[in-house]
């Protein structure tokens, strides 16, 4: 009797087991069309710049995006934390709909690969998340903050970040907005920061902009950023939005807080590094039911509850944060970041059409600027 | 003769009305003004001073930006004006390894030394609702502590309506006789300060 309810027991188990490993490897192995642009000249992996990451989870496609003139360099970093969406939904906008005029852009929709292959475990995270279109919808995997345990295991008990030799979190070590400037011998994280600085170098990269989201219980919020060669850029941006299209802050990257892309890239590199952030009640630790709903519509009771108690540092209503404006947020600002550096650096200019502001994106959805792989030519699909 | 009592009338009219322009503006107070050399400061450590750097730039005056000002910076050079920033950030104290404590005693000596070598001071409040209690941590009062530091002693208070929308400021220029120059939008405070500096 013992032995058939043990039996029983662990049959179940496997049953369960079984359907969680499918739901896992569908969501890892799901495939992302990205319909290249009007201005991608080409399609690199990261390890062209590493041969040590060629071949990993995290040798990520690299999109040029070319205009006739020559100009500056901006390198535009979506993924980092693959559960920010906005950030990759904004590099998926500029892949597929920017026309460079002057200049160069270089998109990475998946920074960190590895995390978006991987929900918070523990988390009752959605595998994935939709975005609707008029051809259907473009289905995303849902990702994490940080880099799969099956592509990168085990975690140090304290992890210490080189060359600093800070203490940080055990799991940091794991997150690649933890690992810059990274190191050629260490984890896929650290290597794959390591080939971004070589990618940095080799194409002289100007600028450089990171793109993330934060929960409204963090003090970094609806702000941009800057490393101290950065920060005329930044404060111009943010008052010239804050004036005319929505209020967004600006910070100083602390020296004290190492591995962030906004301080070292700004040290290590040439490149001025930019971070934004903008909205995300998704990963507020008060957050009711955590679901691919509350993921796009940024709707939820219980953040709001929070927010009338003052523990918030950015407001939210009924209406939440959508998606459309939190990727409107940054496709704004990183156009008003192109229009701040090309009017202060003619030479060095990058002049960019084709992608929506603030308003057009809330008006029309982001969905409106992703583009239907079936009706586009084969040859210029690209899978993430 | 017709002609020449419609012209006396006209230009009696416009005279009448030039003084009534003219009282009105006096009523108002005349536009403060303040001349360069500028010392930037911050009391709070936000990033007001950067946002200063970007307009200042655009105004086209002769300025510093020295965060953690102290007496010995007025020595520095012959300013005629030094600018704080009201407004604090606990992340930016936190980096330069300060406490609100420290800024408010240092703010006040530099008020006082400023006071004494005769240099305007022009204390603005230039970020908004988020640099202040509003919209600060729940208990965080050192954004309003930066205000009583610098507002109260300034010469020129110098704000942008948003963050003046509780009326705090237009109640410390009423009550200590201090001229109030807002400015509706973050882009304003170049002609603003043009007409103050300039």
């Amino acid at each position: 009797m013992n032995t058939l309810r043990k039996t029983i027991i662990i049959a179940l188990g496997l049953v369960l087991a079984a359907f969680a490993g499918i739901s896992f490897r569908a969501s890892r192995f799901l495939k992302e069309p990205v319909v290249a642009g009007p201005s991608v000249a080409r399609v690199a992996t990261l390890g062209e710049y590493f041969a040590p990451i060629k071949g990993t989870a995290n040798d990520a496609n690299v999109f040029f995006l070319e205009g006739a003139k020559p100009g500056g360099t901006v390198l535009v970093l979506g993924g980092t934390h693959p559960e920010e969406p906005a950030g990759r939904l904004t590099t998926w906008i500029l892949a597929e709909n920017a026309v460079l005029d002057q200049g160069r852009i270089i998109v990475l929709n998946s920074t960190n690969r590895s995390a978006s292959t991987v929900t918070r475990p523990s988390g009752a995270y959605p595998a994935t998340y939709t975005i609707k279109t008029d051809w259907g919808g473009q289905t995303f995997r849902m990702g994490d903050r940080w880099s799969n345990p099956l592509d990168q295991w085990p975690d140090p008990e304290v992890y210490i970040h080189y060359p600093s030799k800070q203490n940080l979190a055990y799991m940091d070590i794991r997150n690649l907005n933890r690992d810059w400037p990274g190191r050629p011998n260490g984890t896929l994280t650290e290597k794959t920061c390591y080939a971004l600085i070589q990618l940095i170098n080799k194409e002289a990269v100007d600028i450089v902009i990171d793109l993330h989201e934060a929960e409204l219980q963090y003090p970094v919020i609806s702000t941009i950023v800057a490393h101290p060669k950065g920060l005329d850029i930044a404060a111009m941006a943010s008052m010239t939005l804050s004036d005319e299209e929505f209020k967004i802050g600006m910070e100083k990257s602390p020296a004290e807080l190492r591995g962030l892309s906004h301080r070292e890239i700004g040290d290590f590199t040439k490149a001025i590094p930019l971070l934004f952030e903008s909205p995300e009640p998704f990963l507020d630790a008060t957050r009711g039911r955590t679901d691919a709903r509350l993921l796009l519509e940024g709707k939820d009771d219980f953040v709001v509850r929070a927010g009338k108690r003052g523990l918030l540092f950015e407001k939210i209503d009924a209406k939440g944060w959508p998606i459309d404006v939190r990727v409107g947020r940054h496709c704004s600002t990183l156009i008003q970041v192109l229009s701040v550096w090309s009017a202060d650096h003619a030479d060095k200019a990058v002049i960019m059409t084709g992608v929506p502001k603030y308003a057009e994106i809330i008006q029309k959805g982001v969905g409106a600027f992703l583009h239907d792989p079936a009706k586009s030519d084969p040859k210029k699909i690209y899978y993430e | 003769m017709k002609h020449i009592a419609a012209k006396s009338i006209l230009v009696l009219l416009a005279a009448l009305l030039a003084a009534g322009a003219i009282s009105l503006a006096a009523g108002q107070g005349a536009a403060p003004k303040a001349s360069p050399p500028v010392l930037v400061t911050s009391c709070g450590q936000s990033q007001g001073p950067a946002m200063l750097n970007v307009i200042l730039k655009r105004v086209g005056v002769d300025y510093d930006i020295t965060p953690l000002a102290t007496p010995q910076d007025l020595k520095t050079k012959p300013y005629k004006t030094i600018i704080v920033t009201m407004g604090s950030s606990l992340k930016g104290m936190g980096a330069a390894g300060i406490s609100i404590d420290d800024e408010l005693k240092r703010i006040a000596e530099l008020i006082d030394a400023a006071h004494k070598a005769k240099i305007t001071i022009i204390g603005a409040h230039i970020e908004g609702m988020k640099r202040r209690a509003q919209g600060a941590d729940a208990g965080d009062t050192t954004d309003e502590q930066s205000i009583d530091a610098v507002a109260p002693f300034s010469d020129i208070l110098l704000v942008i309506k948003d963050g003046n929308s509780d009326g705090r400021f237009t109640a410390i220029s009423q009550g200590k006789k201090i001229p109030l120059v807002e400015a509706e939008k973050n882009m304003d405070l170049v002609a603003a300060l043009e007409k103050i500096l300039k």
